[in-house]
């Protein structure tokens, strides 16, 4: 009893076969009648090809009569019946095509929006090698097997459970002999499907390894060479290639043993219907003809069904490409991009008893802090004292775990993601231009920033004496096929979109770094006199920086304090900065 | 004018080298004997007894219209015996097929890296990491369907045909010839829409190459797409990308069905003719029902070859493109290690840099540059943004060769000296940070074994550097995360100083070490480089002044050539370029 039960546990995992297409049909969603009639063509499909045979037996029995005229009755059915055929085939196939196609379509976008909406933190947690091949190999390998599903393995089950109906109408011994080898079909199928699937899980894995292994050598090629460490990574390069060979001859042998065996399954079917069949004839002296027929139905069917093998491990591929996709397909981890509404925050930026923690450790500690709208203020700290973490609550690229921020009177919480991140504008320590001009990425997906506000961001930001002594200004492409950039030249693009759209309040976390003091001081200035009622709040090290804002604070062990002499006050953090030059080792402080 | 991804594939396509790659990667395949021996034999014989089986099927059916149960069971029995031969074959042919694929493979793979550890540094300024990344993984990976599934079932359907018309031949002259009209018809019909096939496939490729690249984009720069709010501008962008691709792909999809289902046409005209034909013949009694019968099931066999030769286009296509590029990335010329074999393993007396040029295109990044660094002595390049001072510390580290003048180490010519041990000597902290994934420690113990736990503390210590990581959740076994992303750019910078510092080399290159380290941290870290360099040659690339204090002299680059140079005081005095920097770093502001 319970082994009966084992086994239907077991056929009931082997039609798992069929989920991807329970997952695809959610993005299908209004083209069920294509699905409908992409079915129905391949159910007719696989009728009319199995009538060939038996148009084939009909016209050996009509040799075997010598009658000349029944032979050419049948040829002339054989060509209509095929045409037929091939009419019904284009429309599985193309279907087929069209499905997975239309597939492919939407859930590419589906993911897209939603890679778009996922919060900070999940794009932590993810490298982005892993999630472009989520977002490409995934998707491609479910929608290969819809492909298939649609036109070869429903067309295969159907045409095995029409040839057991001719078989049938032929003689129902022969149907019977069929079908004792239909449950050691499916046997096969399952046992394949069972023993290959942690090992395209493991190829999978190795695959992500190449990637990640590679992207980093590239990205690290200065380090690796500058410390020698080229044959150290050749070794670990080739272990990964070697696993994912492993794993891959692992597969082969399966396949070479279950893919064969199912041919040879039907071939046996076919021979005891042979030996059988023509005893039979011989006995009762009647016509070969059905005989042959029902041989040749199974050489229609053996080559769909050696190929099914094939389509188990698509299938199976289509799988894990879903387990791996599902991180993308749904909301969680999201937040609100979408809503917007006309009000634009604006007034004293608030901070109230902040406090955030990582991993578990307390980064800021009730942290209260005001900047009256317009003023310029820094903060400085220690490196590792949680200066980005603060800035990075402003726009709320992450929420606190305690306390508030405000823009004006209103809390940022309860401000659309949209008005708020148009308000607020940072421009992190790391920067990022896209391909294509200057102008381009200076705008960033603004259509109502003109070229005049574009020249007025690049001179406040001091690129544009640069900009404008390319040959092509402007319009000189950057990115993948462009120009390459200096840290500092780029440091001021991505400053010069950060002030193109007028933000009320503006965040350059070290954002100067690469500028040399003379250049960042022009730009603090021009910032002042361009951008009359900005916000500044700026996160530096730099003793010359500080002197120029407003006000200063200082961040130590996660709690603020404000600084009130910054040639007093920042001991321990700026102080040294000042070392005259007085010889070597006989430096002192200012 | 770098080409773009559409100009190289389509040339590719075009011009011979393509159909040249191919034939080098078919010499490697068959260097690997013993398995490409055992897939061509099995290809053979699983061919040779799938034409036979027919044979068997007619003389079995003709065995019964003679009555003669023993040639019945007889032909029966080797009906399925050829089947199990197959069987037996079939197997061996999977898996040689796949060994030989894969090893290809990962030796195209293995090489393709190894080549990328010592092409010229400055190929990495003119591609673009994600197209490296993808020829190596996806490219390669398109040869796998071509190699493993394609080429073999491709051998094994012409020689199938091949056997098979032999066969038929030798059985019945005249119906042969019947049987074979159909084959023009079929070639002329295939090698027709060629032209079209391959313009589809160009079609979808790019397409789908603009999203991949879209995507590549877009992943890397989320951060700054949500900072800016165009998130949806981003997906609309997107949209029209993956419009483009569907319709490609349908385009491409309505011809191939189309050409699927004339095939089925076809071979039923194929099947009819045999019949008609034969039964003309059998009247005139110069066949048997026998023959009659295996013919037909010839007919049919001929069709899968053709249908699969005919996908194989698009596959062939896809795999010369892919292989061309891995060729290319492999037969990247190579910094030439013999012609720079002497080894150096002690730095004795000076770097001597000669009148040494340098550009990366237009304008010169260095002109004409003469500097003299002693043994011992301590030296700082500073300059504005862009004024040369990275790309001098390039050169001297040998990233990149210069193009007038050159660098004589103890008077030997840098370029004959071997990188790897000249590398030993020289030890970098470059301006940009880059962290492996992996702990602070293991990053900081990188390669070198010899490396001790406690050294790299001590170090910590002595450099004043425990605070800086005392806010990471594990300390200094915490994970970096990819590309160190888990780490503060000042502590990454931390990282990559103590890296460079754990190895104790006798020449240090720092360039920008400390920019987004806390000046006090810095300050630390200045006090303990004094005694850690004392006897050690360094050169400082700064912009900024704060390490002034280590350095004997000071060179001020201006636009590629050098300004000024001369002791710290002198230069003061000067008031020259030097000065004036300064003074708006540390002077009355």
């Amino acid at each position: 009893m319970s082994k009966f039960r084992g086994i239907l546990i077991r056929l009931r995992g082997f039609l798992g076969v069929f989920y991807p297409m329970i997952f695809a049909a959610k993005y299908l969603a209004g083209k069920r009648t294509v699905m409908i009639s992409v079915i129905a063509a391949g159910i007719l499909a696989s009728i009319t090809r199995l009538l060939i045979p038996v148009y084939i037996g009909d016209a050996v029995t009509a040799i075997e009569s010598m009658s000349y005229s029944g032979v050419l009755h049948v040829s002339m059915l054989i060509i209509i019946v095929s045409s037929i055929t091939g009419g019904l085939q284009f429309i599985v196939s193309y279907g087929s095509q069209y499905i997975s196609q239309r597939f492919e379509l939407s859930m590419r976008d589906s993911v897209f929006h939603h890679l778009m909406r996922k919060r900070f933190r999940f794009f932590e947690t993810q490298t982005s090698g892993d999630l472009l091949s989520r977002t490409t190999m995934d998707i491609h390998a479910i929608r290969n097997f819809l492909n298939m599903l649609f036109s070869q393995m429903l067309p295969t089950i159907f045409l095995i459970v029409f040839a057991l109906y001719f078989l049938l109408t032929i003689n129902p011994y022969f149907a019977l002999i069929f079908l004792f080898s239909v449950p050691l079909l499916i046997y096969a199928g399952m046992a394949f499907q069972r023993k290959q699937r942690s090992r395209w899980r493991r190829i999978r894995t190795y695959y992500g390894q190449m990637n990640e292994r590679l992207q980093e050598n590239i990205v690290g090629n200065r380090v690796v060479r500058g410390f020698s460490a080229e044959d150290l990574e050749i070794g670990r390069f080739s272990d990964t290639t070697e696993s994912y060979y492993d794993e891959y001859i692992g597969v082969a042998r399966l396949r070479g043993f279950y893919n064969n065996l199912m041919p040879l399954i039907v071939s046996a079917a076919a021979t005891a219907i042979l030996i059988y069949g023509g005893y039979i004839d011989v006995i009762s002296a009647s016509d070969v003809g059905p005989l042959v027929a029902a041989v040749n139905i199974f050489s229609v069917i053996s080559s769909p069904v050696s190929s099914f093998g094939r389509l188990i491990v698509f299938s199976e591929n289509a799988r894990a490409g879903i387990e791996r996709v599902s991180l993308l397909s749904d909301s969680t981890d999201e937040e609100d991009v979408d809503t917007r509404d006309r009000v634009r925050p604006d007034g004293d930026l608030k901070i109230q008893d902040v406090t955030f923690s990582r991993d578990g450790r307390k980064i800021l500690d009730s942290v209260s802090m005001v900047v009256p709208k317009g003023e310029f203020a820094a903060i400085t700290g220690k490196t590792g004292s949680g200066k980005t973490t603060l800035t990075s609550l402003i726009p709320r690229f992450y929420d606190p775990d305690e306390g508030n921020l405000y823009i004006g009177s209103t809390e940022i919480s309860r401000i659309p993601l949209t008005n708020l991140r148009s308000a607020v504008s940072l421009v992190p320590q790391e920067i990022n231009l896209l391909s294509g001009t200057i102008r381009e990425n200076i705008a960033f997906g603004n259509e109502e920033v003109g070229d005049d506000s574009v020249r007025n961001a690049a001179r406040t930001a001091e690129i544009s004496d640069f900009i404008e002594s390319l040959p092509d200004a402007y319009n000189t492409q950057v990115g993948e096929r462009g120009i390459t950039l200096s840290g500092g030249q780029k440091q001021r693009v991505a400053l010069a979109r950060a002030i193109v759209s007028h933000p009320s309040v503006l965040i350059l976390d070290d954002a100067t770094s690469s500028v040399d003091p003379e250049t960042e001081l022009k730009i603090f200035r021009n910032i002042r006199k361009d951008l009359r009622d900005i916000t500044v709040l700026l996160v530096t090290h730099r003793i010359s920086a500080l002197k120029f804002a407003d006000r200063v604070w200082k961040l130590d062990e996660g709690r603020i304090i404000p600084v009130m002499d910054i040639s007093r006050d920042l001991e321990g953090i700026t102080s040294g900065a000042g070392i005259s030059y007085t010889g070597v080792g006989n430096a002192s402080d200012v | 004018m770098p080409q773009t991804y559409e100009d190289l594939e389509d040339q590719i396509i075009k011009t011979a080298r393509g159909s040249g790659s191919f034939r080098r990667m078919v010499r490697e395949i068959f260097q690997m004997r013993r398995d490409s021996a055992a897939l061509v034999t099995t290809v053979i014989i699983t061919a040779v007894a799938g034409t036979l089986y027919p044979l068997m099927l007619g003389f079995a059916v003709n065995a019964i219209i003679a009555r003669n149960v023993f040639y019945l069971e007889l032909f029966a029995s080797l009906f399925f015996l050829l089947y199990l031969v197959q069987f037996f074959s079939n197997r061996i042919r999977t898996i040689s097929s796949t060994v030989l694929a894969q090893k290809e493979i990962k030796s195209l793979r293995d090489r393709a890296f190894q080549s990328l550890q010592y092409v010229p540094e400055a190929f990495y300024s003119k591609v673009k990491t994600g197209y490296l990344i993808s020829r190596i993984t996806n490219d390669a990976e398109t040869l796998s369907e071509f190699l493993t599934f394609q080429l073999p079932s491709v051998i094994a359907g012409i020689s199938t045909v091949i056997v098979s018309i032999s066969i038929m031949f030798y059985k019945d002259f005249n119906l042969t010839l019947y049987a074979l009209i159909i084959i023009p018809v079929l070639m002329v019909f295939t090698i027709s829409i060629q032209p079209r096939v391959r313009q589809n496939y160009l079609r979808t490729r790019k397409t789908i190459a603009a999203i991949t690249g879209n995507l590549a984009e877009n992943i890397s720069a989320i951060r700054t797409i949500k900072a800016f709010n165009v998130e949806k501008r981003t997906e609309d962008n997107f949209r029209v990308l993956n419009d483009r691709n569907f319709r490609a792909n349908m385009k491409a999809s309505q011809l191939s069905s189309a050409y699927g289902a004339s095939i089925r046409i076809i071979e039923a005209a194929g099947i009819a003719i045999v019949l008609l034909a034969g039964a003309l013949q059998l009247i005139h009694g110069v066949t048997s029902v026998g023959i009659l019968v295996a013919f037909v099931v010839y007919v049919q066999e001929f069709f899968d070859p053709v249908i699969q030769l005919s996908q194989l286009y698009n596959s062939y296509q896809s795999s010369l493109v892919g292989i061309s590029r891995i060729y290319g990335i492999i037969d990247q010329p190579k910094d030439k290690e013999p012609e720079g074999s002497e080894s150096q393993v002690e730095f004795k007396d000076s770097i001597v840099i000669k009148g040494m040029s340098f550009s990366y295109g237009e304008g010169n990044a260095l002109e004409n540059i003469h500097l003299t660094i002693r043994k011992g002595e301590k030296v700082a390049v500073v300059g504005h943004t862009g004024a040369g001072k990275t790309t001098l510390s390039n050169l001297l580290l040998k990233f990149y060769r210069p193009e007038d003048g050159g660098i004589l180490i103890d008077g030997r010519d840098l370029s004959t000296i071997s990188t790897r041990s000249y590398r030993k000597l020289m030890t970098p902290v470059l301006q940009d940070p880059f962290l492996f994934r992996g702990s602070v420690m293991e990053n900081i113990i990188f390669v070198d074994p010899g490396i001790t736990r406690e050294h790299v503390l001590e170090l910590i210590n002595r450099f004043g550097l425990t605070d800086i990581f005392s806010s990471l959740p594990q300390g200094i076994d915490t994970n970096v995360g990819e590309m160190g992303r888990n780490l503060s750019e000042g502590q990454r910078q931390a990282v990559s100083i103590l890296r460079a510092f754990a190895r104790d080399p006798e020449i240090l290159i720092l360039d920008e070490p400390t920019s987004q380290i806390d000046p006090y941290s810095e300050r630390l870290i200045i006090e303990a480089l004094r005694e850690f360099v004392k006897d050690k040659t360094l050169i400082l690339i700064t912009h900024r002044f704060s390490m002034i204090v280590l350095v004997d002299r000071v060179v001020v680059l201006k636009d590629g050539s050098i300004a000024e140079e001369g002791t710290f005081n002198d230069l003061m005095k000067k008031e020259g370029l030097f000065s004036s920097l300064y003074n708006i770093q540390y002077g009355d502001a």
